[in-house]
């Protein structure tokens, strides 16, 4: 394995490629696109969220102005259920059956010649359910239980024995809403067929996972479907799946043989792209009156769908966080009749770190010990479970000098004592280990006559800074100005590229990157191999190094020559490279390869008689691995910190008893920060280059938003000396 | 969006006229509530008569009072240097209210006719609603309601009124002039709303065609001090849980006059006449102001999910007494 070399031009916090684009309107959103004869598309919700459709009155619907067709159960042609994906399986096809499964399963799609026509019939399409009792909730007998869904459960040491040796115990549930992830961009969808081959604009995280599945879906070729998401406004974890409504699409553009659009309201968000499911969690943790962690035991339950799938290990993080000889971790789900969750930002490691972070900070209280020291104490060097290595681990760094930026030494330990007038203070922390995840990757990289380079992937870019970070890769690894680098994504014609999720992109895509390079350099070594008028002629790889648009010798830096003159030479208009990377195994490392790694402090303000919370100040002391570039890595962690300040003070999926109806599905009712609520936040990055990749980076998409909601609670906790264990932390929890 | 014609009035008696014989045909001002309500099926109108072009814009200023067109907006009411000097309360009112670009478009006349921000009400799928639905039933009160009323309700509807300009003006005995089909009319807002009792959808004393032409707010003597305060989940652009407007004129620790109305707990703007009757001639300490948020909250029916409103507004009622008293002293 060749590493990156630390350059110019990695690492440098420019300004994203994609702004201008942006900021002027250029960049086009799935739902910007228009096609000539298009129709659109507007869905019909089940109001009840269990039984079965007795029958539809569809008169009014289908004489209301310019509506093409309405497609029911009754009308909609047999549809497989999607392939296993990386992620788990599919959802289930929609309109298969009569049976209603949750509130909001799309039950009709109405098509009409403008949204606003189809959306208006849609609202006369008469439903009559036989009702039955919805199962809605996680304590409810009725619902069945999963056990350990993944297999990740974990049994480490003697539990009982390590309880037993416990000075002090601490042992409280934990709990956790529904949030639902609310991209500003509202899914959309654009299908048109052209016989069996079919053109997607989709608002999705995963092209290529697009394309697999409605080729499958629809019995047509792969090789035919292009979907393309050049630009996607946000997703957190939304645009995962090819939920029922791009199917509902596609299908409504082969009924009505016209390019149909469709695009999801704010209320259909809710039910329609996955939520973070809510969970209840026992945790109980045992220490010596020395601080040593004993006994860590985190059981955690999550709701999931009837008949779907989703990935929600909440208590598997508690494995791997500390040193800690006796551990066991429980997982379940409990199946109910809601709209599936799916994964939001940081699942699992969102909710399931809540809980540790906090229970972490009682016990620390309990032995008297500062939470810091405590963690520091506990640190693990080894992974927990494998025993090996980090292939990079700079948490402690985190740890010591986040607290220095923050002033942690300022904070008098007793509960209540710091205050600014009638205000309370507290200063509160927490630890994150987020897992590593990595899945292979391709892309291709060219270098074009007039010395420009050329990169691509089927990749996407959620907002997260794609573009300009693999742009700034390329260009480093080829020796050009960001200038000359053009990097594409966001199109299934495109090499494969997974998803943007798991924080698992910029590490897949990046090596990727590097191998596409790397192996362009020795295309154009291969072409000069034998030309006696290059004094590149024989080079090795490891004997070039790339710089201002040409290879040069690493042992005599004057000897070499630019890409354009190589190409010009010998007749060529390009040159092309595949990459493609694979996830680094701890077997061949003889290290576990590690994830990000974080520590979160916090300054809250409580003002006790009104209940009113305020995070006055966060520093997020973060190991990324490399930092491709200062200010989009910063601006990931910003935009994670504050969806998890939402997550602990503000965002609650309500949804009623008995109907299982989504009560607050509009961003009027559904809160979320605004301005006001979000202080200023400091970002350190800490630690170097990851060993177990070439490129050494490791995801920072999520590790934002975790250790918030613990940090602050247990800023609460220092400010009030109460304990708050259920989110989010609103004003009748507050007031004292 | 059910279909629907549109026509911009430009005579005030003709728009009158043409919405007071047709019960499906509505006004349209600034739009930020009717709008909503139509793209939701809540509201089905026929037809729309936009009065936005209507002489009824602007803000007069008399000694004791200042009548405010009712097509003025709420930041243009918040700008105006009588209301910032004589009224701050009013002003804090409005400024903590909805959005810089809702308060852009929304109107004094058409604030306080907003309505219930209820999630029940606003979605046409939920069966139960006596105000959307007469006689349907009430979904909120067995549902989710911690949004909602605690004074003012009945076994029949919760639903809260949300204006927070109304607050203050419930205190300052605002008076609502009308243009109707049967003539001109003065109401003090005060007696403008009804409670829900067994006709929730009957929110307040307007015929239909009804137009509210100005809202004349008497001024507090020049020694008044005002202040408004609003709790809520977030710090910006969300609903009060409680708040509190207050004003007080006070003469060596003692209360002369006290005005003091609740919003965010009422199913209309809350007046607490109790509160007041405590406070006037009190001295302005604490325990007369416990005293007078425990007589403001004496009549308030509390649901599980709203059980801690009353004692947060309470607390939020002796802030704003204290406020106000620190202010001057």
């Amino acid at each position: 394995m060749t590493t990156l070399e630390t350059g110019r031009t990695v690492g440098a916090g420019i300004d994203r490629v994609d702004a201008p684009l942006k900021v002027t309107g250029a960049a086009h959103y799935p739902n910007d696109f228009s096609i000539p004869g298009m129709a659109h598309a507007a869905l019909v919700g089940s109001t009840v969220a269990a039984g079965r459709i007795r029958g539809f009155d569809l008169s009014q619907a289908q004489a209301a102005p310019g509506v093409l067709t309405v497609i029911t159960h009754l009308t909609a042609p047999q549809l497989e259920r999607g392939p296993m994906t990386l992620l788990g399986g599919s959802p289930p096809a929609p309109l298969q059956d009569d049976r209603i499964l949750h509130y909001g399963q799309h039950i009709a799609v109405v098509v009409a010649e403008s949204a606003e026509q189809a959306r208006h019939a849609a609202r006369l399409v008469r439903v009559e359910y036989e009702t039955e009792k919805a199962v809605l909730g996680i304590d409810d007998p009725r619902a069945q239980i999963v056990e350990n869904p993944w297999g990740l459960d974990t049994d480490r040491g003697d539990i009982d024995a390590g309880f037993g040796q416990a000075d002090v115990i601490v042992e409280d549930t934990y709990t956790t809403p529904d949030n639902t992830n609310n991209p500003l961009g509202l899914m959309a969808t654009l299908a048109a067929w052209h016989g069996d081959a079919l053109t997607v604009h989709d608002s999705t995280q995963w092209p290529h996972n697009v394309r697999t599945s409605l080729a499958a879906i629809f019995k047509v070729p792969e090789s035919g479907v292009r979907v393309l998401a050049p630009f996607v406004g946000g997703g957190f974890g939304a645009g995962l799946r090819v939920w029922s409504h791009v199917i509902l699409t596609v299908l409504a553009a082969r009924q009505v043989k016209r390019p149909v659009k469709l695009v999801l309201t704010r209320p259909e968000m809710f039910t329609s792209v996955g939520h973070r499911p809510n969970s209840v969690q026992q945790i109980k943790i045992g220490a010596t009156r020395a601080g040593d962690l004993v006994a860590i035991e985190h059981h955690g339950i999550s709701s999931v769908a009837m008949e779907d799938d989703d990935y929600e290990p909440v208590s598997f993080g508690s494995a791997v966080a500390y040193a800690c000889p006796n551990v066991l971790t429980r997982d379940r789900q409990a199946r109910l009749n809601i709209p599936c969750p799916g994964s939001m930002r940081a699942p699992a490691e969102g909710q399931g770190n809540f809980a540790l972070e906090c229970a972490i900070d009682d016990v620390a209280h309990a032995v008297g010990m500062d939470p810091l020291e405590f963690r520091l104490r506990n640190y693990a060097e080894e992974h927990p479970l494998s025993g090996l290595p980090w292939s990079s681990k700079a948490l402690r760094e985190c740890y010591t000098e986040g607290a220095e930026r923050f002033g942690w030494s300022r904070r008098n330990p007793e509960p209540g004592s710091m205050r600014d007038g009638r205000l309370l203070i507290g200063y509160g922390l927490a630890g994150v280990s987020y897992p590593f995840y990595q899945v292979p990757c391709q892309a291709r990289a060219s270098v074009r006559r007039d010395g420009s380079a050329h990169v691509r992937s089927a990749a996407t870019d959620i907002g997260t800074g794609t573009y300009t970070v693999m742009t700034q890769l390329a260009a480093e690894l080829l020796g050009l100005d960001v200038s000359q680098v053009r990097f594409d994504l966001g199109d299934s014609d495109m090499p494969y590229s997974p998803q943007a999720g798991g924080s698992g992109l910029t590490g897949a895509l990046g090596n990727a990157v590097h191998t596409a390079c790397r192996r362009l350099v020795q295309e154009f070594l291969d072409v000069v191999a034998g030309d006696a008028g290059s004094p590149l002629r024989g080079c090795l790889l490891d004997d070039v190094t790339v710089g201002d648009g040409r290879i040069h010798r690493v042992d005599d830096p004057a000897q070499g020559e630019s890409y354009a003159d190589i190409l010009a030479r010998h007749g060529l208009e390009e040159l092309s490279a595949d990459g493609r990377s694979t996830p680094p195994r701890s077997e061949d490392l003889g290290m576990a390869p590690a994830g990000a790694f974080g520590a979160k402090f916090v300054e809250v303000r409580i003002d006790p008689e009104l209940g009113l919370l305020r995070v006055a100040r966060v520093v997020s002391a973060i190991d990324g691995g490399r930092i491709l570039n200062e200010k989009t890595a910063a601006s990931q962690i910003i935009g994670g910190t504050v969806g998890g300040i939402s997550q602990a003070m503000f965002e609650e999926t309500a949804t009623d008893a008995g109907t299982g109806r989504i009560a607050n599905a509009t961003f009027g009712d559904y809160l979320m920060p605004v301005n006001a609520d979000v202080p200023d936040m400091e970002v350190l990055f800490l630690g170097g280059p990851d060993r177990a990749t070439a490129v050494g980076t490791k995801g920072v998409g999520e590790i934002g938003l975790v250790g918030m909601a613990a940090a602050i609670g247990n800023a609460v906790f220092h400010a009030t000396g109460r304990r708050i264990r259920s989110l989010p932390f609103t004003i009748d929890q507050l007031m004292l | 969006m059910h279909p629907f014609e549109y026509t911009l009035a430009d005579d005030a008696d003709q728009a009158v006229a043409v919405v007071t014989a047709d019960p499906h045909t509505s006004f349209l001002a600034g739009g930020t509530t009717q709008l909503d309500l139509m793209k939701d099926g809540v509201l089905s109108p026929e037809r729309l008569v936009d009065i936005t072009r209507l002489p009824l814009k602007g803000i007069t200023h008399t000694d004791t009072a200042i009548t405010v067109g009712a097509l003025t907006t709420m930041e243009e009411l918040a700008a105006d240097p009588v209301v910032r000097e004589r009224l701050p309360f009013v002003r804090e009112a409005l400024l903590l209210g909805a959005s810089t670009q809702l308060r852009n478009m929304a109107t004094i006349g058409g604030n306080l006719l907003q309505r219930a921000r209820c999630r029940y009400f606003r979605d046409p799928t939920v069966p139960a609603c006596n105000k959307r639905n007469p006689g349907s039933g009430c979904a909120a009160i067995t549902g989710i309601h911690r949004m909602h009323a605690i004074l003012g309700t009945s076994d029949h509807c919760i639903a809260l009124h949300a204006s927070d300009v109304a607050v203050p003006f419930a205190a300052l005995d605002a008076v609502v002039h009308t243009q109707g089909g049967n003539g001109r009319r003065s109401i003090p807002l005060t007696q403008f709303y009804l409670p829900p009792d067994d006709t929730p959808n009957v929110e307040n004393v307007l015929e239909h065609g009804e137009l509210i032409t100005a809202v004349e707010i008497p001024l507090l003597p020049a020694a008044a001090r005002s202040h408004y305060i609003k709790v809520r989940d977030r710090v910006s652009y969300e609903f009060a849980l409680v708040s509190a407007g207050v004003a007080l004129v006070t003469e060596d620790g003692l209360i002369q006059e006290a005005r003091v109305a609740l919003g965010g707990v009422g199913t209309l703007p809350w007046r607490a006449w109790d509160a007041e009757d405590v406070l006037r001639g009190s001295r302005a300490d604490t325990e007369a102001f416990r005293s007078a948020a425990e007589a403001a909250l004496q009549g308030a029916r509390p649901l599980p999910g709203t059980a801690f409103k009353v004692e947060l507004a309470k607390r939020t009622l002796v802030r704003t007494l204290e406020t106000v008293a620190g202010a001057q002293s």
